[in-house]
């Protein structure tokens, strides 16, 4: 076909939704990964749940009662009611209002609720994007460690449900790695290397070797961008600031905080030249009053959570270097090299300046001291040959999966990496367990 | 969503950031797809308030033969550019050059997201305009008196819309012909499609009475007669024939109602799928209720054989 369509990759995460087609540079729709129905919020499991969060026990099955049982699920309806909700910014404005209940399918990065997500993805599809499932190939993500039996029942909705044309499962690590190759500091677009993906529940830090997660080796870090927003909010607070909401905390996150080399010199500096180095934000309220808010010393202290835990929390007390650090020691010695050598950044909390080159930094004493250390051991009898660190920052961060997803998307040959329906039509679900890697040795 | 949208989205909502009084001009470059293959192109090729949003419709040529152009002019007139390579048509909006009220700023967004349906208007306009001709020309003579032309009607025109659907729009002197020619290729989808159209023809037999006439059948009409690429092989095209009265093509109702029958296809493909999406709601259902029932029937815990520390076991004297 001369006039092939571009594909469309979405990469559903726990907190948003990145749509678009490949072959742009950003993705057309960002929205959470949220959908509001008829009915009080439920627990979001299988059965339709109660509020507590323990599916509801009920005494029969509903089968029994011929479907008149006292849950708000579906199959007791006739109506139109499976086609009365919303997803996105409108479920959640929906669901201030009443009448309606929040439900977000993804927990923890993996699809939890089956029937929500199915009635999210057919309207991401049909409202947002408005394509013919038919005419367009899909790239989904999927979380690494994602079991293959969510892959398979992704692939049924996909294929039965909306008859994709074809359809490819990528994890996101390996999508946020290629994303990377856009950085002038890549010279050899390898599959090899460290993510540390920060969104904003989670931090994971993910060794990729040639394209396959080490899954072993994958650690996370309860600190993301909702602990630094609560962090600049709690310090807003204690220094009583006119307003302390969470949005403004997270405006002033998002627009004046950086990383600093050092902190004691970064407050000595503070109160040298405290001109220009403090800052007002201007918040405007919705009922059209406006206030100021001083913005003094959380400007670099707060993403120094990230390296300094113990000033946020009691409980994680690791920093973030040591962690990158432990995971490529505890990867395979054979791939260790080219996972210092590439560390790519990826999610909207890894976008404070300078992040990337104080974690290189840090990251390089730890590698330098230990072999130093070694060295002393061996009596300084032989000399290494030092480790090289590298830490790659670069501009599509903010949706790093997605963004690598559409570099992906577009080359010549993703269609051939992709299982048709044909092919799922002759041998059914598992066919998805398999991918041929993308972006792997042998592909442009 | 019962109804789909007539206008795309991402152009409405790019555009309503990009009005609003605060907004700073950023570069844009997106190729986004619509329905029914049509692609358009969102970009800022020269500064960052020029937005540049090209087409591109299959059936271009055609739509061109049908008055597309006055369409279009009429709609969007000043903001017409000459089309960028690739595309076929193309409109630029000056952000620095805007409206100066929120009402007119409102309508381009709406009349600039309505692209594509606007494009695809211009055979239906044309045809309901030549309705009307007929209409006031058959009011001259009985049905009897009639010359030729005026009770067969106009000719057919036909949109090739999709690579193998067609959209075939014929007017006549008391109503408006469209006739849809649909391929399914999936066995399941077939069968759902013909569930749909059977409550489609009968709804007016039932409550109804006002909406127009739908009837569907597997070989082409007799309105299609002489129509070339047609294709031979009976069974795989299905017709889905629209009757439009002269109650849905007075002036006020028309836009509503070509906007309507455009979403046709989408709205029906969009039905079916969200159908088998609320089936396999049920069927996961269903078997969450057998596994319960699977659970809670486990055996009665056996009596295992008892030892005694020595090896030696206890029988019950019978």
């Amino acid at each position: 076909m001369a006039n092939q369509t571009p594909a469309v990759v979405m990469d559903n995460g726990t907190g948003y939704s990145k749509l678009g087609f490949a072959g742009n540079d950003s993705p057309s729709f960002v929205f959470p990964t949220a959908i509001a129905t008829k009915g009080p919020a439920g627990s979001g499991g299988a059965g339709g749940g109660s509020g507590s969060g323990r599916p509801a026990v009920a005494n029969k099955p509903t089968f029994l009662t011929g479907g008149a049982g006292p849950t708000g699920h579906l199959s007791g309806k006739r109506g139109t009611e499976d086609l009365d909700f919303f997803i996105g910014d409108e479920a959640l404005s929906a669901a201030a209002g009443p009448g309606y209940g929040i439900h977000y399918p993804i927990r923890h990065g993996q699809i939890e609720n089956w029937d929500h997500m199915e009635r999210f993805w057919s309207n991401s599809i049909f409202k947002y994007l408005r394509v013919e499932p038919e005419d367009h190939y899909f790239l989904l993500t999927e979380p690494p460690l994602n079991p293959p039996e969510n892959r398979e029942n992704t692939a049924e909705i996909m294929f039965e449900s909306f008859n994709c044309a074809g359809l490819y499962i990528a994890v996101q690590a390996v999508l946020a790695l290629a994303a990377s190759w856009t950085s002038s500091k890549v010279q050899d677009r390898s599959l090899t290397g460290t993510v540390i993906d920060s969104g904003e529940g989670v931090t994971h830090v993910i060794p990729v070797a040639e394209g396959y997660v080490i899954g072993s080796s994958i650690k996370s870090i309860p600190i993301a961008g909702r602990d630094i927003t609560y962090f600049v909010q709690s310090l807003l607070r204690d220094r009583g600031e006119p307003d302390s909401s969470l949005k403004t905390a997270e405006r002033i996150k998002e627009e004046f905080c950086y990383v600093c080399p050092d902190i004691v010199k970064e407050f000595a500096r503070f109160d040298k030249e405290s001109d220009d180095r403090f800052r007002k934000y201007d918040v405007k309220f919705p009922n059209g009053k406006t206030t100021t808010v001083d913005v003094g010393y959380e400007r670099f202290l707060a993403p120094e959570i990230f390296f300094n835990p113990e000033i946020y929390s009691s409980d994680f007390l690791t920093p973030l270097p040591t962690i990158v650090d432990t995971v490529i020691q505890t990867s395979p010695i054979d791939v260790r090299r080219g996972l210092y050598k590439n560390i790519v950044l990826s999610g909207g909390s890894t976008l404070y300046k300078d992040f990337g080159r104080r974690l290189q930094r840090d990251i390089r004493h730890l590698v330098d001291a230990r072999i130093k250390a070694s060295e002393a051991r061996a009596g300084n009898a032989a000399k290494s040959g030092g480790l090289d660190v590298q830490v790659i920052t670069h501009k599509r961060q903010r949706h790093g999966p997605w963004f690598g997803g559409s570099l992906l998307g577009q080359t010549p040959e993703f269609r051939s990496y992709c299982h048709t329906k044909a092919e799922y039509d002759e041998i059914g679900p598992s066919i998805v367990r398999r991918f041929a890697l993308l972006g792997g040795p042998g592909s442009t | 969503m019962l109804l789909l949208d007539y206008q795309n989205v991402l152009i409405e909502s790019l555009l309503r950031d990009r009005f609003a009084p605060d907004a700073t001009p950023s570069s844009i470059d997106q190729v986004v797809s619509d329905f029914d293959n049509v692609t358009f192109h969102i970009s800022t090729p020269n500064t960052k308030t020029q937005i540049l949003v090209s087409i591109r419709l299959k059936c271009y040529p055609e739509l061109l033969q049908y008055g597309a152009q006055a369409v279009l002019e009429r709609e969007y007139g000043a903001y017409i550019v000459q089309p960028e390579a690739g595309y076929d048509f193309s409109v630029q909006v000056d952000l620095e050059k805007l409206p100066a009220s929120q009402e007119e700023r409102d309508d381009l967004i709406r009349r600039v997201s309505l692209l594509k349906r606007n494009a695809m208007a211009a055979p239906f306009e044309q045809a309901f305009d030549e309705y009307t001709a007929l209409h006031e020309e058959a009011s001259h003579y009985t049905s009897e008196s009639a010359p030729q032309g005026v009770k067969e009607g106009g000719a057919v025109r036909a949109i090739h819309y999709r690579e193998e659907e067609a959209i075939f729009i014929k007017a006549s002197h008391d109503r408006v012909t469209v006739i849809f020619s649909t391929v399914f290729r999936e066995e399941t989808d077939r069968i759902f499609a013909k569930v749909f159209l059977q409550e489609f023809a009968d709804a007016r037999r039932r409550a109804i009475q006002n909406a127009p006439q739908v009837l569907f059948r597997n070989d082409p009409p007799l309105e299609l007669q002489g129509q070339t690429g047609l294709p031979k092989v009976k069974g795989e095209m299905s017709y889905i024939t629209f009757v439009l009265f002269p109650r849905h093509l007075t002036p006020q109702r028309r836009e509503e109602v070509i906007s309507h029958i455009q979403t046709f296809r989408d709205y029906f493909h969009y039905h079916i799928k969200a159908s088998k999406a609320y089936i396999h709601s049920r069927m996961r259902r269903r078997t969450a209720d057998f596994l319960q029932v699977l659970r809670r029937a486990r055996p009665e815990a056996e009596e295992k054989e008892r030892k005694t520390a020595s090896g030696r076991t206890f029988r019950v004297q019978g």
